[in-house]
């Protein structure tokens, strides 16, 4: 480029408010220093109106193209294209060169910014100059994670071809959508969509199942990962386990049960749920009377198989080594305790929504009578069937969600599945009533609103007032809302409440973030590069995200993002080559690469 | 009724308090946590919702404000972060300055120079006056304890009932509510009781410490009135009132002393927005207690005579108070409280003849 391609910058940039913005002083400086620059404007949010001074000081200048760079630089281009005309310029030779379209949107992103103006003063697409470098690929893939979206994101790639480790944390995969009772809007039975998927892994050639298992660190570049992975003491031999449940059946030692949310006590040595896959027995190691008082064992000497059950195994330490990675890690429910006005384990019969799909699935402790909660002969509050059964439930939207106190967002599922436990309760308990509060009702997806109207059909009480608190009359409960599209104070009394809570990341997210080398929002959930071009890639390399690590979701969304994740991987896979991480693109690569591209 | 929109209501409501109520999203989270809605009384959501859409008119027809008494459950809990206490708060002084004739108490609100200048110049009259009378001690003793005579019969006359016809009048009146004249006098007994104890305070769950200690300012401050105006306390040789006195003087000025601290500490909703008025409402109510019982102390003491700048100035707080504070600024609570729970509960009973309750 000559004296005859001088270029003019102007910077547009909304005053919004908003401080963690790019630093436009400084991207505009750094274009200062482009040889080819001449002149940069700065803007507040007005936009220009001067079009003669403009295109004056274009023709003083000699300038022949013009670069708009901001957050949104389409807004200016019509009043650039006038000058340039009446400076006697091809208005063509406007370039514009978006910050938000191509990810630079905080104060972090200014080295981005800078370079997204490089390339377009060099006149070089931004993606073709800022494409990493490509390394070869191994095509064995880790899955961290073993719920809905995991299972989806291994099954995809095995199905390829391609060797795939699910690496969950837990005895079993399945996840939470295992614990559900039916999936919103159809109302299909979920362990029918899921049980057959989890089996599928199971049994899959492709696939090694690792549960019980965590990952503890990552070492390697994209395309070739070293993972170090925890095998926590099963105490069970998974291969020589028969699955008998004599060992259970003798076992004197009892917890709560996490698969039933707490709500049922099992053995030390255990099954999480008997469609669990592996199908296999395990120990844990915290209410074992072995491990921690060192006496019993009672589970070894009755176990009809020879060494199977193995009480002084220790964990172990694996490596592996992978090409790509997919984060499915999912979420964790709200703790309806740090709510006191609910009285979440104060009143017995507040209960959350995962303990009430529990209790409403027919798998589950009653099977699926819906029950109140009783206290067993130890004093446990537990669901057993043999207990009485309401005759009014209220449920209680947007607990913990849409809340400056606690999680500023939405949940996006918990309106759906509030809707859908109303149905449930309805089928079970047909001259039950059923009181639903709810502040905005969000019923966002493919058939979604046609179930809230079918719902709204079946005789349920839908009432538009966040229940501000409940308290305990006599033998019900009282929940206190105001009705307010008919300005009204309702106290209502019922027999159980059901607290939809909502999703939170989990509580370790932020460590295995920095592990992964990825970063999160505020909150914990995963960064994906792009949010909405580019959902489930992160700017480290070989490194996927999918499901509710990601982000508040249902089914439908978790599973679709755990097919993306796995076409992600897949690519790279089929390529045999890798793109390293975005995050190690410098600026002065960037530049460079953009130099070369002009000259082609 | 003719309601007209006033899009920047919600604007110019940002001198009388502050916070930005747009935030409201109305989930009804406020009107149903608080202890003291009932049927037919719903706040504070309700007027959140009239002062977005700009209803002045229909604004100043609302007696729920004077029914809360800020125990902040709807601030800690509002998941907008809306402040709907605070809200109330705003809207009662809103409320304050509508119901007052003169406009002055709008004026003191929106603008603190325009207070202070009052402040200044009520001070100044009161020294003119000390130079007119010379700054002898028995004629100005003698004036000031006629002033303190005028000026409650004057602001009682002249601002407060009006205000409180006014204050009638829109709330009442205009809305057509049709109460029964019984329930005017059958709830009668009730505003005396409410006016002079403000009990329903204690409905709120967190407010009985904070009730008992505006209950013995409230005491304290009447019974000065009483023992200094009507029993002269300045010029009595009885023993039992110059003690009654003391006792009065000292609960006002103890009782404020800790209301004070407690808004330094900012320790509840309550206390943490302080709006100016607020200010000069209680370190002038403490001022008076601490002066009046000084100025017993140095007769007393005998020391009054070499010292009777002291005099002097629990004069000017006097004036202050009596001609700005107690007309046009937080005193008037005193009244409206009570007046909002009679006038509501007319109200209440008009709405139950028309079937609409």
């Amino acid at each position: 480029m000559g004296e005859n391609n001088l270029t003019g910058i102007y910077f547009c940039f909304p005053k919004n408010g908003n401080t963690d913005v790019v630093d436009i002083s400084e991207v505009a400086s750094y274009a200062g220093s482009i040889p080819e620059v001449t002149v940069t404007w700065h803007s507040g949010n007005l936009p220009l109106t001067d079009i003669n001074s403009l295109a004056a000081t274009i023709r003083n200048k000699s300038i022949k193209r013009i670069v708009i760079a901001g957050d949104t630089p389409g807004f200016e281009k019509a009043f650039f294209t006038k000058a340039m005309v009446s400076a006697g310029n091809n208005p063509e030779d406007i370039v514009l060169a978006s910050f938000r379209e191509h990810g630079a949107i905080s104060r972090a992103d200014t080295e981005r910014a800078k370079a997204i103006v490089a390339c377009a003063v060099f006149g070089v697409p931004f993606d073709l100059a800022a494409a990493p470098d490509e390394s070869d690929v191994n095509t064995e893939t880790l899955v961290i994670g073993g719920g809905i979206s995991g299972i989806q994101a291994s099954l995809e790639i095995a199905d390829s071809g391609n060797m795939v480790y699910l690496v969950e944390r837990t005895g079993t995969i399945g996840g939470h959508m295992a614990m559900f009772d039916k999936t919103f809007p159809t109302l299909d039975c979920a362990a029918c969509i899921l049980t057959p998927k989890m089996v599928e892994v199971g049994q899959h050639a492709n696939i090694e199942l690792m549960t019980y298992c965590e990952v503890r660190g990552i070492t390697g570049t994209p395309g070739n990962y070293r993972v170090t992975i925890l095998k926590k003491a099963r105490r069970v031999n998974l291969a020589t386990c028969i699955g008998c449940g004599t060992c259970s059946e003798k076992c004197p030692a009892t917890a709560p049960s996490e698969f039933d949310e707490g709500t049922t006590l099992r053995k030390a040595i255990y099954i999480p749920f008997p469609q669990a896959v592996p199908n296999k027995y395990l120990i844990d190691a915290d209410s074992c009377r072995y491990v921690q008082e060192g006496k019993c064992g009672v589970c070894a000497k009755v176990c009809p198989v020879e060494y199977c059950i193995n009480l002084e195994e220790k964990d172990q330490e694996i490596e592996l080594t992978v090409g790509n990675i997919i984060v499915a890690t999912g979420f964790k429910p709200f703790d309806a305790k740090k709510i006191e006005r609910f009285g979440y384990g104060r009143f017995p019969n507040v209960v959350t929504s995962l303990e009430f799909e529990r209790l409403i699935n027919a798998a589950g402790p009653t099977g699926g009578e819906i029950v109140f909660r009783t206290q067993d002969k130890k004093g446990n509050w537990i669901f057993s069937p043999d207990s009485n059964k309401p005759k009014s439930i209220g449920i209680v939207h947007c607990v913990g969600s849409r809340d400056e106190n606690h999680n500023k967002y939405c949940s996006r599922v918990c309106c759906m599945y509030s809707l859908k436990l109303a149905h449930l309760v309805k089928e079970k308990l047909p001259d039950a009533d059923v009181y639903e509060y709810f502040i905005d009702m969000r019923s966002f997806g493919k058939g979604y609103e046609e179930f809230y109207e079918r719902i709204k059909g079946e005789g349920i009480h839908i009432i538009r007032g966040r229940t501000a608190k409940i308290e305990e009359k006599g033998r019900q409960l009282m929940m206190r809302s105001e009705d307010m599209l008919n300005d009204k104070l309702i106290e209502q009394n019922v027999d159980m409440v059901i607290l939809s809570i909502g999703l939170e990341p989990r509580q370790d997210a932020k460590e295995v973030a920095k592990m992964l080398g990825i970063t999160t929002t505020d909150e914990g959930w995963f960064n994906e590069l792009n949010y909405i071009n580019d959902p489930v890639s992160t700017f480290t390399g070989g490194i996927f995200i999918a499901g509710t690590c990601q982000g508040p979701k249902d089914i439908p969304d978790a599973v679709a993002q755990g097919a993306a994740a796995a076409s992600g991987v897949l690519k790279s896979i089929s390529n045999t080559k890798i793109k390293q991480s975005v995050k190690d693109l410098t600026l002065d690569k960037i530049e460079s690469q953009a130099k070369q591209l002009t000259n082609i | 009724m003719n309601n007209r929109v006033d899009p920047d209501f919600i604007k110019s409501l940002n001198k009388f308090g502050r916070k930005d109520w747009n935030a409201c999203m109305h989930c009804g989270n406020c009107t149903a946590v608080c202890t003291l809605t009932d049927r037919g009384v719903l706040f504070p959501r309700k007027d959140i919702r009239t002062l977005q859409m700009g209803l002045t008119s229909k604004l100043a027809t609302s007696v729920e404000p004077w029914m809360c008494y800020y125990c902040g459950d709807c601030t800690d809990t509002c998941p907008r972060d809306a402040n709907p206490g605070e809200l109330m708060m705003t809207l009662r002084r809103w409320l304050t300055a509508k119901y007052d004739w003169t406009g002055l108490s709008g004026l003191f609100y929106r603008s603190f120079t325009s207070l202070v200048i009052a402040f200044l110049l009520v001070a100044v009259a009161i020294i003119v006056i000390g130079f007119i009378k010379k700054f002898n001690q028995a004629d100005i003793m003698h004036f000031g304890h006629s002033l303190e005579f005028w000026m409650i019969i004057g602001v009682f006359c002249l601002i407060l009932v009006p205000n409180i016809f006014r204050m009638f009048y829109f709330t009442v009146i205009k809305p057509k509510v049709g109460a029964p004249f019984g329930s005017y006098i059958t709830g009668f007994f009730s505003l005396i009781g409410n006016m002079f104890t403000q009990v329903k305070t204690l409905k709120c769950d967190k407010q009985s410490l904070r009730w008992f200690e505006h209950f013995l300012v409230v005491i304290g401050y009447l019974g000065l009135l009483v023992i200094t105006v009507y029993l002269d306390w300045f010029g009595t040789i009885n023993q039992i009132i110059i003690y009654a006195g003391y006792i009065t003087g000292g609960l006002v000025f103890f009782f404020t002393l800790l209301l004070m601290f407690s808004r330094l500490s900012k320790g509840s909703q309550l206390t943490k927005y302080s709006h100016s008025t607020d200010w000069f409402f209680i370190i002038w109510l403490f001022l008076m207690g601490l002066t009046a019982f000084l100025v017993r102390v140095f007769i007393d003491t005998g020391l009054l005579t070499d010292h009777f700048w002291l005099y002097m100035v629990h004069l000017i707080i006097l004036a202050q108070w009596g001609i700005l504070l107690v007309p046009f600024g937080k005193w008037t609570h005193f009244l409206y409280r009570s007046f909002a729970i009679y006038f509501s509960n007319a109200k209440t009973s008009g709405l139950k003849l028309k079937g609409q309750l």
